[in-house]
C-alpha cells in the first residue's frame, strides 16, 4: 500500500509548486533574454498551476482543476502572442537582451 | 397747485436729458438739444413756481406722520432691506422752494445763454444732455427725502461735472481736470457716506426729516461719540463738494470745460450743495460742539487762503474760481456762525451774480477766441459796452458795493452773525473770523475790479486766442477753434440771444438782495426759519442788542464793509486802469510772494508728491508682490506635488527586471504582512 | 418623479434645455455645416432658457416663506439618499436669472469672435450654462457640487482651446488651482454628510441642502472651525478671495471673451453663492467667530487688488484685477451677517455680474477690431467710435458704484452692513473697505481717460477707418445698459424677494450674535433681524 505516491502529502506538492515559481522568479529577475524571461514566467505559472491541482485534489473539488485548465489555455494563447511580440522586437532591435527596451524610466 | 406735482420737477429735466440724448445720435436732430434743454428747464422751473405757495413750513415738533404727510411727495420705492427704507421720494420745504428756484432758475439762464455760446459745437446736443442730466441730479439732491437718495443727487452731480469738465475729451487738461474733480468729490463723498452709515446706525432712520426731528429734539439713541462725529463725516462731503481746504484743488482746474458750464455747475449751483447740506442738517450739527466752529474756521481760512491766490492769476475764469471758492468760504461761515439765513442768502445771491460774472466771462472768451490771459486783453468796453456794464455789475456785487448789490446785504449779514457771536458769547474765534471775512472783503474787492479793469478799462488791445482746445490730429471743432472760423477779425458785442439772459442775472445781482433784508431777513429768512434749519437759538433777543463803534452792530458792520469795499475798488482803480505800472513795480518789491501766491502755494504739487505719487508706487509694489510673492507662494505650493513625482520618478528605471524584482518583493511583503497577522 | 402637472418642471428645464441642447451639436445632423446656423442654434437655445427663467420669475409668488420652489427631485442612489434634487428661492432664482440674462449676450457677443471650431465652442458654452444653472437650483449637495465641479471642464476647453496665446497655461491654472480647493470642499460636505447620518442626528444618509444644514448646526464648534476652512478652500479660490486670486487676472486675460464674461458674471459668483448657502447656515457660530478675520482679508483685498489695478497695462487685466476688489465687498457684506449686509451682497453678485461682463464685452469688441487691449496704444477712442465709448463709460460708471446705477445699490449695502454689525465687523471695516470706492473710481477713471478721452489714436491701422459698433453688438450691450439702469433706480422688487430667504439663511448666525452679547441690544437695528420670528 506504501506505494511512494501514497507517501506524497500536500505539503510536498507545494513545495513542489513554490520551487517552480521561486525560480522562475529568479530566472526572470536574473536572466535578460527575452525568451528565457518569457519562458521564466511559463514555470512561475507551473508552480501556480500545481499547487491549485494540489488543493483540488485535498478539498476533491474541481474549482481548482477548472482554473488550471483556464491558465493553461491562456499561456497557450499567451505564448503564441508573446513569441510573436519577442519576434517583433527582436526585428526591431536585433537583440533578444531586455535592457535595450529601458526608455519607460521616469 | 398741488405738491405732488413737485415730483416732476426732476423727471422733466430727465426726460429733457434722454431727448437730448436721442438728439446726440443723429446730425439733423443735434439742433434740436438746445430747445428741448431750455424747455424742459423752464417747465422746471416754472412747476417750482407753481408749487412753491403750496409748500408748508416746518416744524420738528410735528409727530412723525403728519410731518411726512405735510413735506414729503414720494414717487417711487428705490431700496427696502430690512429697516432701512429709502424711497424715490421728495422732501419739501421753504429751503427746497429756495434751493430749487436757484437751481432751476440759473439752470434755465444758463441754458438760453449756451444755445447761443455753444452753436456749432461738435457735442453740442452732448451738452445739452450733459445740462439736463445735471438739473435732474441737482434738482434731487436738493430735493431728497433721504440721506441715500441725497447721496444720489450728491454723487449725481458729480458725474455730471465729471462728463462736462470733460466735454473737451480730446484735450489731456480737460481729462485730467474732469478725473481730479471726480476722484476728489470722492474723497469728500466717503466721508459722507461712512456719515450716512453712522447716522444710520444711530438714528435708525435714513430720512431727513426724521433725522432732524430726532436731532432737533436732542434725543439721539447711541453715544456721544456719534454725536460728535456725524458732522464732521458728513463735513468731509461738503468740503469736497464745495471745494474747502483741503479739498478744494479741483475746482480751479475745473475750468476746463466750456464756461456756461463753469458758470451753472462750478459757481451757482453744485458747489453750494455742501453749504445746503450743511444748513439742511443744521440740527445735526449743532449737536456736536466742536462741528460748526470747524466749519466756521475752515470757511473763514478758505475764504481767506483762496482770495490770495485769485490776487495773483491772470486766467480770468481761475480768478473767479478761486473767488468762487473764497465766496463758498464765506458761505460756511455764515452756516458755521449758526446764521443759516447768512450763508443760505450769499448762496442765493452769489448764484446770481457769480454765474452773471462767468458769461461776461465767457462773452470775452467767446469774443476773443478762448483768450483767457488778463494780460493779453485791454479796454474791451469799446468793442464790447453791453458785455463791460453786465460785469459790472456783477464786479459790485461781488465785492460788495454798498447799498445796491445784492452781496452786500448777504455778506454783511455773515460777517455780523460772525462778529455778533463772537462778542455775545464771548468766543474770539467768532471775532477773529470776522475779521479774516473783513480781510478777505477788502481783497475781493480788490481782485475783482483789477480784472474788470484790466479788461474793460484802458487802452484797446487784445490778443486772439491761440490755444488748440482739441488735438493736434485736426479733429477736433471744439469751442474755440470754431470760434476763431468766425470771428478772426475783431471782438464784437454778443447777439441778444446770449445777453438777454445776462440783463435777468444782472437783475438779479441788484435786487435779489432785497429778498433777504427787512424784519427777519425777509423772505429768505423765513425760509430758513420754516425748514429744517431752523434752531432754536437760545437766548436769542433777551440780550440787549450789541453796538459796535456806538452803532447798532449791523450797522456797523454795514459801514465798516462798504468803506472796506470802496477802498479795494479804488485801490484796484489805481494800480489796474489809472496806473498800470505801479502794479507791477508793487509787485516786483515782493517777487517770492507773489511767486507764491501766482503758484496756488504749491498745493497741488504738494498733493501729488504725498499722495498722489506714494499711492501710485504702492500700487507698483502691490503688483509686484502680486507676481513674485503671492504667484510664488502659490507655485511653491504647486512644487510639493512635483517633488513627490520627482523623488518616485526613481524607481521608475525602466528595466523590466527592476519591475519583477519590485513585484516580487511586495508580493513578499503582503504575503509575510499576513503570515504574521495569521500568526 | 416630475409631476408633470405643475411648474416644478420648469427647473430643471433650465438645465436640461442648456444641457441637452448643447449635446445636440455633436449629433453628425443639420446645420449643413455652416457656422452660422450653429451661432443661431445657441442663441436660440439660451433664449429659450431665458424665456422659461422668465416664466419661472414671473411663477414665483415672492415671500410665501417656503423654503424653496418648484422642488422636485429623481431619486439617483436611494441607499445613500442621493437625488437629483432641483429647487429655487429667491438668492438662486435672481442668480439663475443672471445666467440666463447673460447667456444669449455671450453668445451674441462671440459671433465674430469665434470662427474656428465653432461647433465645439457653442457645445461647451451650453453645457457650461447647464452646470452653472444646476449649481444654482440643486437642493441636493451632492448634485450641487457635481454641477460646481462640472462648470471647470467647459470653461477649461474654452480658455484652452479659445484663448490667446498663455491659453493652455491659463486653462492648466485655473484648473488645478480651483480643483485642488474645491477637493477640500467636497471632503468638508462628505463630513456633514457623514455627520448627519450619524444615530444621534437624522440616522440615516442624506444629502438635502435642508436637512443637512439643520443637522449640521448641531456640529459643535471646532468641528465648526474645521467644516468652515473646508467650505472656504473651495469657496475662497473660487470667488477669489485675496490672496487667492492670482488665477483669476490669467484667467481672465487669456480667456476668449465669452470666456471671461461667464468667469466675471457668474462663475465667481458660484463661489459666494457656496458661501451663503452653506457656509453661513451650517456652521454659525465659526462664522460668527471668524467673520473678523475673513473681513480683514476681504478689506485687504479691497484695497491691495484696486492699487494693482491702477498700475496695469492691459484693459483686460485692469478689469480682471477689478473683480477681485469688488467680490472683496461681496464677501464683507455676506460676513456682516445682517440683512443689509446680506442683501447687498446678494446685490453687488447680480450687479457685478451685470457690469462687469459688460466690460468685458466691451473689452472684446476693441480686441476684435485692434488685436491689443494695450491702453497705452490707444487713445481718444471717444472721438473714434462713440457709441461703444458711451457704453464703455457706462459701464464704467456702473462698476465704480455710481447711484442710480446697479453698482451703488449693491456696495452701498454691504458696507451699510458692515458699519452696522458691531459685533461681527464695525466701523473700522467699513470705513476702510470705504477707501476702496475711493481707489475704484481712481483705476476706473484712469483706464477711462486713457482709453476713451484724450487725444485721438488708434492702434496701427490709421489707413482704413475703424467701424464703430455694429447692430448686433449694439444689441449685445443694449439689454445689459437697460438692466444695469433698471437695477439702479428700481432695485426694490429684488431686494423685497431676499429679504425673506436671506432672514433665513442668517438666522442660525443671528441668534449666535445675540447669545453670544445679549447686552448690544440697544442701538443696533434689531428690527432689521426681527423677521426671524418669522420662520
Amino acid at each position: 500500500m506504501d506505494t511512494p505516491l501514497d507517501t506524497l502529502t500536500l505539503s510536498h506538492f507545494l513545495l513542489t509548486g513554490a520551487v517552480l515559481f521561486v525560480l522562475g522568479v529568479i530566472g526572470f529577475v536574473t536572466r535578460r533574454n527575452l525568451i528565457i524571461m518569457f519562458l521564466c514566467t511559463e514555470m512561475m505559472f507551473q508552480g501556480v498551476v500545481v499547487s491549485l491541482a494540489a488543493f483540488s485534489r485535498l478539498h476533491l473539488h474541481v474549482t481548482g482543476q477548472t482554473f488550471v485548465i483556464f491558465v493553461l489555455t491562456i499561456a497557450a494563447a499567451e505564448a503564441a502572442l508573446a513569441l510573436g511580440l519577442v519576434v517583433l522586437l527582436f526585428r526591431r532591435k536585433r537583440t533578444l537582451d531586455a535592457e535595450a527596451w529601458s526608455q519607460m524610466s521616469g | 397747485m398741488d405738491l405732488e406735482w413737485a415730483k416732476l420737477i426732476p423727471w422733466i429735466a430727465a426726460l429733457g436729458a434722454v431727448l437730448c440724448g436721442i438728439c446726440c445720435m443723429n446730425r439733423r436732430l443735434r439742433k434740436l438739444a438746445a430747445p428741448v434743454c431750455i424747455g424742459s428747464l423752464g417747465l422746471s422751473f416754472l412747476l417750482s413756481v407753481l408749487v412753491a405757495p403750496g409748500v408748508h413750513r416746518f416744524d420738528p415738533q410735528m409727530p412723525a406722520d403728519k410731518l411726512a404727510k405735510a413735506h414729503v411727495v414720494k414717487a417711487f420705492e428705490w431700496i427696502h432691506v430690512g429697516g432701512l427704507k429709502a424711497d424715490f421720494a421728495y422732501f419739501l420745504d421753504p429751503l427746497t422752494v429756495l434751493m430749487l428756484f436757484v437751481v432751476t432758475g440759473v439752470g434755465t439762464l444758463v441754458a438760453i445763454y449756451a444755445a447761443g455760446y455753444m452753436k456749432g459745437d461738435r457735442g453740442y446736443a452732448r451738452f445739452f444732455a450733459g445740462i439736463c442730466l445735471f438739473i435732474f441730479t441737482m434738482t434731487t439732491l436738493v430735493m431728497a427725502d433721504n440721506l441715500l437718495l441725497l447721496y444720489l443727487g450728491w454723487e449725481g452731480v458729480g458725474l455730471c461735472s465729471y462728463l462736462l469738465i470733460g466735454y473737451y475729451y480730446d484735450k489731456p487738461s480737460a481729462v485730467a481736470a474732469a478725473k481730479k474733480a471726480f476722484i476728489v468729490n470722492r474723497v469728500g463723498d466717503l466721508g459722507f457716506a461712512i456719515g450716512i452709515f453712522w447716522i444710520y446706525f444711530s438714528y435708525n432712520t435714513v430720512s431727513i426729516s426724521e433725522v432732524v426731528r430726532i436731532a432737533a429734539a436732542g434725543d439721539v439713541p447711541g453715544t456721544d461719540s456719534a454725536k460728535t462725529w456725524i458732522p464732521f463725516l458728513l463735513m468731509l462731503g461738503a468740503f469736497g463738494k464745495s471745494a474747502q481746504l483741503p479739498l478744494y484743488v479741483w475746482l480751479p482746474d475745473a475750468m476746463e470745460g466750456p464756461t456756461p458750464v463753469s458758470a451753472l455747475i462750478h459757481a451757482a449751483t453744485m458747489v453750494t450743495a455742501g453749504v445746503y447740506m450743511i444748513a439742511r442738517l443744521l440740527p445735526v450739527f449743532v449737536l456736536s460742539p466742536y462741528a460748526l466752529p470747524t466749519v466756521a474756521t475752515i470757511g473763514g481760512v478758505t475764504a481767506l487762503f483762496a482770495a490770495t491766490i485769485a490776487l495773483c492769476q491772470y486766467d480770468i475764469k481761475r480768478i473767479y474760481a478761486y473767488s468762487t471758492i473764497s465766496q463758498l468760504g464765506y458761505m460756511f461761515l455764515g452756516v458755521g456762525a449758526l446764521s443759516a439765513v447768512g450763508g443760505v442768502f450769499h448762496l442765493f445771491t452769489h448764484a446770481f451774480f457769480k454765474a452773471l460774472l462767468f458769461l461776461t466771462a465767457g462773452s470775452v472768451m467767446h469774443a476773443l477766441a478762448g483768450q483767457v490771459d488778463l494780460r493779453k486783453m485791454s479796454g474791451l468796453r469799446h468793442k464790447m459796452p453791453i458785455t463791460a456794464i453786465l460785469m459790472l455789475i456783477g464786479c459790485l456785487a461781488l465785492s460788495g458795493f454798498p447799498f445796491i448789490t445784492a452781496g452786500f446785504y448777504s455778506k454783511d449779514l455773515i460777517l455780523a452773525s460772525a462778529l455778533e457771536k463772537g462778542l455775545s458769547e464771548h468766543n474770539p474765534l467768532y471775532t477773529v473770523l470776522a475779521v479774516v471775512g473783513l480781510l478777505t472783503a477788502l481783497l475781493t474787492a480788490f481782485y475783482t475790479f483789477r480784472l474788470w479793469f484790466r479788461v474793460f478799462t484802458g487802452p484797446v488791445e487784445y490778443e486772439m486766442g491761440d490755444q488748440h482746445h482739441g488735438d493736434e490730429h485736426g479733429h477736433g471743432h471744439t469751442e474755440t477753434g470754431k470760434i476763431r472760423v468766425v470771428h478772426h477779425h475783431e471782438p464784437h458785442e454778443m447777439p441778444w440771444l446770449m445777453n438777454a439772459p445776462l440783463v435777468v442775472l444782472a437783475l438779479g445781482a441788484i435786487f435779489a438782495g432785497f429778498f433777504g433784508v427787512g424784519e427777519y431777513h425777509g423772505w429768505v429768512g423765513g425760509s430758513l426759519d420754516g425748514s429744517t434749519a431752523h434752531i432754536a437759538a437760545p437766548g436769542h433777543g433777551d440780550t440787549a442788542p450789541l453796538t459796535l463803534l456806538g452803532m447798532n452792530l449791523h450797522t456797523a458792520m454795514m459801514v465798516i464793509s462798504s468803506v472796506i469795499a470802496i477802498v479795494g475798488i479804488t485801490a484796484a482803480a489805481y494800480y489796474h486802469w489809472l496806473n498800470r505800472a505801479a502794479a507791477e513795480q508793487f509787485a516786483e518789491r515782493f517777487p517770492r510772494l507773489v511767486r507764491l501766491l501766482a503758484d496756488k502755494y504749491y498745493v497741488d504739487e504738494l498733493y501729488h508728491a504725498v499722495i498722489v505719487k506714494p499711492l501710485r508706487v504702492i500700487g507698483e509694489l502691490c503688483y509686484v508682490f502680486d507676481r513674485l510673492v503671492i504667484d510664488g507662494l502659490v507655485s511653491a505650493v504647486t512644487l510639493v506635488p512635483k517633488g513627490l513625482g520627482w523623488a518616485a520618478k526613481c524607481a521608475q528605471t525602466g528595466a523590466l527586471q527592476g519591475y519583477g524584482l519590485g513585484m516580487a518583493i511586495g508580493a513578499t511583503v503582503v504575503v509575510l504582512l499576513v503570515i504574521i497577522k495569521v500568526l | 418623479m416630475f409631476d408633470f402637472t405643475d411648474a416644478s418642471l420648469l427647473v430643471p428645464m433650465m438645465v436640461f434645455i442648456p444641457l441637452l441642447g448643447g449635446l445636440a451639436l455633436l449629433l453628425p445632423v443639420g446645420f449643413a455645416g455652416r457656422d452660422s446656423s450653429v451661432r443661431h442654434y445657441a442663441l436660440l437655445n439660451t433664449l429659450v432658457t431665458f424665456a422659461v427663467s422668465l416664466i419661472v420669475l414671473g411663477l414665483f409668488i415672492f415671500g410665501d416663506g417656503a423654503a424653496s420652489r418648484f422642488s422636485s427631485s429623481v431619486t439617483w442612489v436611494a441607499a445613500f439618499g442621493l437625488s437629483f434634487g432641483f429647487g429655487i428661492d429667491a438668492v438662486s432664482l435672481w442668480l439663475v436669472m443672471l445666467t440666463t440674462f447673460l447667456m444669449p449676450m455671450v453668445v451674441l457677443g462671440s459671433f465674430s469672435g469665434i470662427t474656428k471650431r465653432v461647433r465645439e465652442f457653442y457645445l461647451w458654452l451650453l453645457v457650461l450654462e447647464a452646470a452653472m444653472i444646476g449649481t444654482f437650483v440643486a437642493t441636493d449637495i451632492i448634485f450641487f457640487y457635481i454641477c460646481f465641479e462640472f462648470t471647470l471642464v467647459p470653461l477649461f476647453f474654452l480658455i484652452g482651446i479659445y484663448g490667446s496665446s498663455q491659453r493652455l497655461k491659463a486653462a492648466r491654472v485655473f484648473f488645478f488651482y480651483t480643483f485642488t480647493g474645491s477637493m477640500l470642499t467636497f471632503a468638508g460636505v462628505l463630513y456633514v454628510a457623514w455627520y448627519a447620518s450619524q444615530p444621534q442626528e437624522l440616522g440615516r444618509w442624506t444629502f438635502d441642502i435642508g436637512e443637512l444644514t439643520r443637522a449640521a448646526q448641531q456640529m459643535p464648534y471646532a468641528t465648526q472651525a474645521w467644516v468652515l476652512l473646508a467650505l472656504l478652500a473651495g469657496f475662497a479660490v473660487k470667488v477669489p478671495l485675496f490672496p487667492v486670486h492670482t488665477w483669476l487676472p490669467l484667467a481672465h486675460t487669456e480667456a476668449p471673451t465669452a470666456g471671461s464674461v461667464v468667469l466675471a458674471g457668474v462663475l465667481l459668483k458660484l463661489g459666494t453663492y457656496g458661501l451663503l448657502r452653506f457656509a453661513l447656515p451650517m456652521c454659525p457660530e465659526a462664522v460668527v467667530a471668524f467673520a473678523p478675520y475673513i473681513g480683514v482679508v476681504a478689506v485687504t483685498g479691497i484695497l491691495y487688488t484696486a492699487l494693482v489695478c491702477w498700475v496695469q497695462k492691459d484693459i483686460k487685466k485692469l478689469i480682471a484685477y477689478s473683480s477681485v476688489s469688488h467680490l472683496g465687498f461681496c464677501v464683507l457684506g455676506m460676513f456682516a451677517l445682517n440683512v443689509q449686509g446680506v442683501s447687498g451682497s446678494v446685490m453687488y453678485m447680480i450687479n457685478h455680474g451685470l457690469s462687469t461682463g459688460a466690460l468685458f464685452l466691451c473689452v472684446g469688441m476693441i480686441y476684435e477690431r485692434f488685436h491689443t487691449r494695450e491702453m497705452r496704444q490707444m487713445s481718444g477712442l471717444g472721438r473714434v467710435i462713440p457709441v461703444w465709448s458711451f457704453f464703455m463709460v457706462f459701464f464704467c460708471l456702473a462698476s465704480v458704484g455710481l447711484p442710480g446705477l446697479n453698482g451703488f445699490v449693491g456696495e452701498f449695502l454691504t458696507l451699510l452692513g458692515a458699519f452696522n454689525a458691531p459685533q461681527v465687523l464695525g466701523w473700522p471695516y467699513a470705513a476702510t473697505a470705504g477707501l476702496g470706492l475711493v481707489l475704484g473710481a481712481i483705476y476706473i477713471l484712469y483706464m477711462v481717460g486713457k482709453v476713451v478721452f484724450g487725444p485721438v489714436k488708434v492702434p496701427g491701422q490709421e489707413s482704413h477707418p475703424v467701424k464703430d459698433l455694429s447692430r448686433r453688438e449694439i444689441a449685445t450691450l443694449a439689454p445689459l445698459a437697460v438692466a444695469c439702469l433698471a437695477l439702479g433706480l428700481y432695485p426694490n422688487p429684488v431686494l423685497k424677494s431676499l429679504d425673506e430667504p436671506i432672514a433665513r439663511l442668517i438666522e442660525p448666525a443671528r441668534l449666535v450674535i445675540s447669545a453670544t452679547n445679549p447686552n448690544t441690544i440697544a442701538g443696533v437695528n434689531l428690527d432689521n433681524t426681527a423677521q426671524r420670528t418669522g420662520n
